[in-house]
């Protein structure tokens, strides 16, 4: 080998190193640099590893019997990734021909310029059916098999194109039954996407389990790295109390009533008295949870579930409180006589009967029956006293929650002895339901205690929860045992005496004894009791013998008639009547017949 | 003073050349198979990362698929939607005077219910990858070892 090859051997060699010993000395160089540290981190960011989302769907709810109220279903996100439009036309055009949205609109949106991290993606607000994309993906390959056609001088024409046009899939809240049992289930205002903040009922109320937990995930790009494919478990689902045929009758009961009362709103409450289950709560207005931006159309302010969100006095009906309280006390009997002298005075006030008449000698049980206030303004000032009386109030849960499991119970604070807006009066007015303020669901919750032997279970619409596939049932809670089981069965008797008396006619359920009272209440002005609308109210329950369920009927400020037992007895006759057929609740003597009672 | 003559060889340059050149294309032949080999996992575990990714994606749309029936069940067997189809058949209301009521042994009436089982007190977690594929020689060996017969039970 010539010295001369060598040499350029030689040469080349101590090249290469150098060049090699330059390269490492780089790579030190970058990686040692702040530049070089950056790089590192884009590198683990996006090429190690990629990080993902995973929103889980939102639970389900359902009826007692298993029928879907609330589930999800397959919508696409339409949007546009105004980087790769390509022919703004085809895409109006498009659109405007599959979905009738406005051509002149989506052409503005899709000749929008692109500009980096400030337009880059315009979302269309309505989801779109997944027969429509399979139309879009259809059309898309048609445009994009389609030669280019050339003119013979200048410039190609623009080929009809849907690039651009992007779409990804969502879950969308949907609602199989409408408007059925709006009011308990809620809105979810499924068009805000991902800030979706739930409105009322069970969708606000029980939000943490429905949507369940968001989960961020770094996933590595080498499946050797992969310890775990990524998952999130899906939102819980409820099962409510409510029963769908219950529910639909009692909104086709009371969307009648309100109509030929010329009533402002109505509610009605079934509810299960020996464990507080909620079986219906119909209340008026309700709207298609499927459109519910409809309810700006209700009038400003309108309450969204009236038999919890709405306080309001609830009359005579509130008697059975005050009878109940002084039976467990033992200072009345049903035969308990009262000189009715037609006016009680009770601090600056006096009290008067409803017709202004005096009744002379009554029983209690006549008491109850021809609703007299000036024997019950009696019964809580004289046989009570105020001590016992609102004592008794509180473990009746009146002035407080009911606990029901929905959102936004209103409550009105009792005024008892020592408030500063507390008078003498008071109490003879609160004998009678006037002067106190309660939601449909407290006092229906505690009159149920009344039908159930003195016990009181907190009313509630969840049944059970279901979560990383698990059932758990709701345990039914005893809230409080205000009176003794004697008491409370000696009320039913007298109650249902009453209502078998020929001014509850409309009240008779056919085949049943129910227990039973009517209340119509004035609405309260600042002026005071000066206004001619009330509200018209009743309270019932039974069997007698073996009460089961008890019907709270409110029908607000009916313009027909302003009394209870002619505005709100027949609504709670028909109610009690289908209820006892949709429980299979066998007539009084069929039951006797078959249990040898 | 003897001068000793020792005999000595030279190896001839061209062989000290051919055993470098051998040298050196075997370091070539051992790297180009290393990379080879590292080039076939490489490869291997790419395709394992687009298919789990694949899979990953399938599992979602299977998922959303099943929530979606799930809802058109729910609305074909809707109280609305059974009405009619009630109707269409010839069925109507029935009124509560046509009602029989009867006892039946046993049957202890219509229950809620139950979509899914209840809370179990024994929450079993499976890992996803067997240890063979996450575990080190050495602690494949100190399994082995702790497993083989005849330790067991002696202390």
């Amino acid at each position: 080998m010539s010295n001369s090859l060598i040499a350029r051997m030689q040469s080349l060699a101590i090249l290469l190193t150098t060049v090699g010993i330059l390269i490492v000395f780089q790579m030190a160089r970058v990686q040692a640099s702040s530049g070089g540290k950056v790089l590192l981190n884009y590198a683990e960011r996006n090429l190690v590893a990629r990080t993902i989302q995973l929103v889980p769907e939102r639970g389900n709810i359902y009826d007692r019997y298993g029928h879907l109220l609330a589930g999800n279903k397959l919508m696409y996100e339409l949007g546009l990734d105004l980087s790769s439009v390509e022919n703004p036309h085809t895409i109006a055009t498009t659109l405007n021909s599959l979905l009738g949205m406005d051509y002149a609109e989506v052409l503005g949106y899709a000749s929008t310029k692109y500009i980096k991290g400030e337009k880059e993606y315009i979302r269309f607000s309505s989801p779109v059916d997944p027969e429509v994309i399979g139309e879009l993906e259809k059309r898309m390959k048609e445009y994009q098999d389609q030669p280019v056609r050339k003119r013979l001088f200048g410039k190609s024409e623009p080929r009809p194109s849907l690039e651009g046009l992007v779409w990804q899939p969502r879950m969308i809240r949907t609602y199989p039954e409408g408007s059925l049992a709006s009011n308990v289930i809620g809105i979810y205002p499924f068009l805000r996407w991902e800030d979706a903040v739930p409105a009322g009922g069970i969708e606000q109320e029980y939000n943490n389990l429905l949507s369940g937990t968001p989960a961020r995930f770094v996933i590595p790009y080498d499946p050797n790295q992969l310890r775990e494919i990524p998952t999130v478990s899906p939102g819980g689902s409820v099962i409510l109390t409510i029963d769908i045929q219950l529910q639909a009758a009692a909104e086709e009961i009371l969307d009648k009533a309100v109509a030929s009362t010329q009533s402002d709103s109505g509610t009605i409450i079934v509810l299960d008295t020996r464990n507080g289950e909620v079986l219906a709560m119909a209340t008026s207005p309700r709207i298609n949870l499927n459109e519910y931006w409809k309810i700006k159309e209700l009038p400003p302010n309108t309450p969204f579930n009236r038999a919890v969100n709405v306080t309001y006095e609830p009359g005579s009906v509130f008697k059975t409180i005050t009878m109940a309280i002084a039976l467990h006390l033992g200072r009345v009997t049903p035969d308990t006589t009262f000189v009715d002298t037609g006016s009680f005075q009770a601090g600056a006030l006096p009290v008067q009967n409803w017709d202004g008449r005096a009744y002379g000698q009554v029983t209690m049980t006549q008491c109850m029956q021809y609703s007299l206030n000036v024997c019950l303004a009696y019964v809580a000032v004289e046989k009570i006293g105020a001590a016992d009386y609102y004592h008794y109030l509180k473990e009746f849960g009146i002035g407080q929650r009911s606990r029901i499991d929905l959102a936004g119970e209103a409550v009105y604070p009792l005024r008892v002895p020592g408030d500063e807006r507390w008078s003498d009066s008071d109490l003879a007015r609160n004998s009678f339901g006037q002067a106190l303020s309660v939601a449909p669901i407290q006092i229906a919750s505690a009159i149920s205690a009344i039908a159930n032997d003195g016990k009181m279970m907190a009313p509630h619409v969840v049944k059970a929860t279901i979560e990383n596939g698990q059932q758990r049932d709701k345990i039914p809670m005893l809230v409080n045992t205000p009176i003794s089981a004697e008491a409370a069965r000696t009320l039913t008797n007298m109650l249902a005496a009453t209502v078998e008396s020929e001014s509850y006619e409309a009240a008779h359920v056919e085949g049943y004894k129910v227990a039973g009272k009517t209340g119509t209440a004035e609405i309260p002005t600042e002026e005071g009791y000066t206004s001619s609308l009330t509200n018209a109210s009743f309270v019932g329950w039974g069997p007698a013998d073996d009460p089961r369920i008890l019907v709270y009927v409110w029908m607000e400020k009916p313009k027909t008639e302003k009394w209870g037992s002619i505005v709100a007895s027949p609504v709670f006759s028909k109610m009690f009547s289908k209820a006892a057929y949709l429980l299979n609740i066998p007539p009084d003597d069929v039951r006797r017949s078959l249990y040898g009672q | 003073m003897s001068q000793r003559w020792i005999q000595a060889y030279k190896e001839a340059p061209w062989r000290v050349q051919v055993k470098r050149i051998a040298l050196f294309l075997s370091a070539l032949i051992g790297i180009a198979i290393i990379a080879g080999l590292y080039l076939n996992i490489t490869a291997q575990t790419a395709a394992a990362g687009v298919e789990a990714r694949k899979l990953e994606k399938q599992r979602d749309e299977l998922m959303r698929r099943n929530s979606d029936l799930k809802t058109q069940l729910g609305s074909m067997s809707s109280r609305a939607e059974m009405e009619r189809r009630a109707r269409e058949l010839g069925y109507e209301p029935v009124h509560p005077d046509q009602l029989e009521y009867m006892i039946i042994e046993g049957y202890p009436g219509r229950d809620t219910v139950r979509l899914a089982s209840p809370p179990s007190p024994l929450q079993t977690s499976r890992p996803l990858l067997k240890p063979d594929y996450t575990q080190s020689l050495g602690e494949w060996l100190m399994n082995k070892m702790a497993s083989l017969p005849g330790r067991e039970g002696k202390e």
